[in-house]
């Protein structure tokens, strides 16, 4: 039975309980998703690297490309500061990208498309930020709050609005993907849904138009939603980094 | 996490999984994505990207040993190339100083046998000459004795009276010389 309430796909189903110290972990649907996507990519990047060659074969270049395409990021927002975070932003990129695109299939679940999941990468990246800051500078890191060469009395202001646009960081980072993720796949849902609702108004007409009108649409959203997988995986990592920076670069 | 309690909050009770199962599947969720995460940050970090970076950086160096090598290489052509056309040039060098030492003693031999040959040619000639000389007096004295007969005989056959011969002789020798 096709389920067409466009947020069914985004329900968390429970596989295998599992309760440890009264806090239940258990097996879901969300957890299997993830598993299967860093196993895709652990089973890709081990056969991308298991015979590294001079001359690179196929999937060796594409691991090569996506590599230096991150550490490109990550050399253009931090420089050489940066360098330990590649590893780290290399992960965030891939894993997000990956459930982003598993998500794409049919019936496959979408485990960016939770705020639980995007929300916390969002905190994490943000408090590691904090921690390498404060790491790195002390006291001296809350100095990104206070612009230099910015006049006292307009400081009162400003600071503020530091800190609030700082705050407001983990929200916005981790909203974005969550929203992009989870508003592209009920849009599709329920452009989805117009066919059926088209065929059973209208009957052969409507499923004439459904497929005529619709599915064109369709198509081009699915698209659009592939981009988006990208996007949204590509804007995270570039995020991360620009975050990372008040942390390891000089003070603005 | 007080902002995603408070989001829940809000869309409590609309149909909407995200903001509803937070509650009892939000845990879950962190602590799985805690887990795969971490799992593949390990591999990440220990095991491919370090095999990508290795593999990259022979690469680059790699492609920077060939082209120190071929610019070596090119440099060694470049000083053979040289030696070879300072050879060269020493070769045509000495090859000239070889024909003109040639043709320097072809001349000379030339010249000391042509001297020689024209030595022995003016001393034949000489001799020739001499010779000559020797047999036009021997004719030329033969000449006047003939001439003497002849004279005395001449004069006695007009005259009939023999010349004295100192005065034919001395006569024929004006003569001869006139």
């Amino acid at each position: 039975m096709i389920a067409t309430d466009p947020m069914h796909q985004f329900k968390i189903e429970k596989l295998l309980d599992l309760k440890i110290g009264g806090l239940d972990l258990s097996f879901t649907n969300s957890a299997f998703w993830m598993v299967v996507g860093i196993l895709v990519l652990i089973l890709f990047l081990a056969a991308a690297t298991s015979k590294m060659k001079t001359v690179p074969t196929r999937v060796q270049s594409l691991a090569e490309i996506w590599y230096q395409f991150i550490a490109g990021i990550v050399k253009d927002v931090n420089h050489a500061p940066g360098k330990p975070f590649i590893p780290l932003v290399f992960t965030l990129f891939s894993f997000i990208f990956v459930a982003n695109i598993v998500g794409m299939m049919p019936y496959w679940f979408t485990t960016t498309s939770h705020i639980a999941v995007t929300g916390f990468m969002a905190i994490f990246t943000i408090g590691l930020v904090v921690l390498v800051g404060i790491i790195k500078k002390g006291f001296g890191f809350l100095k990104i709050f206070v612009p230099s060469g910015v006049p006292l009395v307009l400081l009162l202001i400003v600071t503020p609005i530091e800190i609030i646009s700082f705050l407001s960081r983990p929200i916005s980072l981790g909203m974005r993907l969550f929203a992009n993720m989870l508003g592209g796949h009920v849009a599709l849902k329920v452009f989805a849904g117009f066919i059926p609702s088209l065929a059973v108004a209208l009957g052969g007409v409507g499923m004439l138009m459904g497929g005529l009108l619709v599915m064109p649409l369709i198509v081009g959203v699915t698209a659009l939603e592939f981009l988006v997988a990208f996007l949204q995986a590509y804007v995270f990592a570039m995020l991360t980094c620009v975050y990372l920076n008040d942390a390891l670069g000089e003070a603005h | 996490m007080e902002h995603q309690a408070a989001e829940a909050g809000h869309a409590a009770g609309s149909g909407f999984p995200p903001f509803d199962q937070i509650g009892d599947f939000g845990i879950s969720q962190i602590f799985w994505l805690v887990l795969t995460f971490g799992v593949l940050y390990f591999a990440v970090a220990t095991v491919f990207l370090p095999r990508i970076k290795q593999a990259v950086e022979d690469r680059d160096g790699a492609i920077k040993a060939d082209v120190a090598k071929a610019a070596a290489l090119s440099s060694a052509a470049d000083a053979s190339v040289k030696q070879f056309e300072a050879q060269i040039a020493e070769a045509r060098a000495r090859a000239r100083d070889t024909a003109a030492k040639a043709k320097a003693e072809a001349d000379a031999r030339t010249a000391a046998e042509s001297a020689k040959a024209e030595a022995a040619l003016n001393a034949r000639l000489a001799t020739a000459e001499s010779r000559i000389a020797e047999n036009r007096a021997k004719a030329m004295t033969s000449v006047s004795a003939v001439a003497e007969d002849a004279a005395a005989a001449i004069a006695e056959r007009l005259t009939g009276a023999k010349p004295a011969p100192a005065a034919v002789k001395s006569a024929v020798a004006g003569a001869l010389r006139g």
